[in-house]
């Protein structure tokens, strides 16, 4: 019985130890510390007098001298709290706003199958020496948006690809991979964050808006430039021009590669010729039958 | 007699039958109740708990970067690493790599004010958390 008793009031400890790990800490570091509410409550000057005499003087300003600290630091750890996210931490977290924003248009929720393309571009990468690189890829339901790579931080790729894109040319995992390639260059380029990174976002990077207040605007414009840019301006032929060059020069000394884009290209030429639902595939990505033509090898003149 | 003494011997394995069963149930709900791997916490901005082991399975609740897990058990499926949590006295799934040990720097927590000044609404939440679960991952390696 003694035993069952103990073994209860051991449980019981342990129970209570365990919930007092996980939950929350009731003190908070906006709660006013005991020395403080002393040196409020005491009129110190009143009694200087009497302080001197006792030789307590010294003991008063050191006590003063740590409440000056306490409070220098809560007022560090409350402007901590306003401030807007550095360079490096914004990109993926304005990318992510922008999917989650435009989910109902993108219709990327919804159950797919297994289409392999992490390990066929995975096998791209690695055949043209692009090593230790991180990428997510999130396939979208929708003709909208056909491809696109979008910025994120610690060194990853973001692609979205459209699934009806891909089944309207039935793309193999190694186009799909080709085409993915094209966009990690498009993204390596720059065009976008050129695009989408406006003077004011710049002035706000890393900024402390606690005097201010907080610009929601900013974010709404950055956002704003990511839809521009993906649905209705995209890049223009200069850019296309030399993305298209540095797909040739990675992928000429692997034919099988270089081959498979150029089939890519033509699949895209026809399609933006013959369908309908994706004529303004020209004007975001300007022009495949163009593409083709920059990729093609001169004939030597005889 | 004979009777008598075929009684008690079947009596006797009886009774080591029904005490070996009672044995071996009390040992089964100990497991179950006592497995307990540890307090893991999850590390996107936000997520959710599904009520099977599938990423496409119902969420059970939405949860932000932070949220402390009890984690009670491992699950593989088709080669991927789920871990069981305890939510709300439900039993429910969330993926292995979504989660760490030790707290995470969540972004909300580092830039709470600005964060806070989006409004998300519940429908973005949910499709924050989505997010994760519909991404297919890769990475390159030396070869």
């Amino acid at each position: 019985m003694k035993i069952i008793i103990y073994i209860s009031i051991l449980m019981f400890g342990l129970a209570d130890l365990f919930a007092q790990s996980i939950s929350p800490s009731t003190e908070s570091s906006n709660e006013i510390t005991q020395i403080e509410k002393e040196i409020s409550v005491v009129d110190f000057d009143a009694i200087k007098n009497i302080l001197q005499k006792d030789k307590l003087d010294q003991s008063v300003q050191n006590k003063q001298n740590e409440v000056n600290t306490i409070q220098e630091e809560r007022e560090k750890k409350k402007l901590q709290l306003y401030h807007y996210p550095s360079e490096s931490d914004f990109w993926s977290f304005a990318s992510e706003l922008w999917l989650v924003r435009n989910a109902p248009l993108l219709k990327w929720d919804f159950n797919k199958p297994d289409y392999g393309i992490d390990i066929s571009f995975q096998t791209v990468l690695e055949t043209i020496g692009y090593y230790e690189k991180k990428f997510h890829v999130l396939l979208v339901n929708t003709p909208t948006l056909s491809h696109i790579a979008l910025p994120t931080n610690n060194d990853e790729t973001l692609f979205i690809i459209s699934v009806p894109f891909i089944r309207t040319m039935d793309l193999t995992k190694l186009e799909i991979s080709i085409l993915m390639l094209e966009d990690f260059f498009r993204l390596e380029k720059g065009y976008l964050y050129q695009f989408v990174k406006t003077s004011e976002l710049v002035e706000i990077f890393g900024k402390n808006f606690y005097d201010k207040g907080v610009n929601p605007a900013v974010v709404n414009q950055v956002l704003k430039k990511y839809s521009e840019l993906i649905f209705q301006k995209g890049f223009n032929f200069q850019q296309q021009f030399e993305v298209t060059k540095r797909m040739d020069s990675v992928l000429r000394s692997h034919l099988k590669l270089w081959g498979a884009y150029n089939t890519l290209l033509n699949k895209i030429d026809q399609l933006v010729k013959t369908n309908l639902l994706y004529d303004n595939y020209n004007r975001i990505y300007p022009s495949p039958e163009m593409q083709i033509k920059w990729l093609t090898p001169k004939a030597p003149l005889i | 007699m004979k009777f008598y003494n075929y009684f008690h011997k079947l009596n006797g394995y009886l009774s080591i039958a029904l005490i070996a069963v009672l044995f071996c149930s009390n040992s089964i709900w100990a497991t179950e109740v006592s497995k307990h791997i540890g307090i893991f916490y999850y590390k996107n901005i936000f997520g959710h708990i599904h009520l099977n082991p599938t990423k496409d399975s119902v969420s059970l609740t939405t949860i932000a970067c932070g949220h402390p897990l009890n984690v009670t058990d491992t699950f593989k499926s088709s080669g991927v690493d789920w871990f069981i949590v305890n939510i709300d006295k439900k039993k429910g799934y969330v993926l292995k790599e979504f989660v760490s040990n030790q707290k995470p720097l969540c972004f909300q927590e580092k830039y709470p004010k600005f964060f806070n000044s989006l409004n998300l609404d519940l429908t973005e939440l949910y499709y924050w958390g989505r997010l994760y679960d519909q991404y297919v991952r890769g990475k390159s390696r030396v070869q």
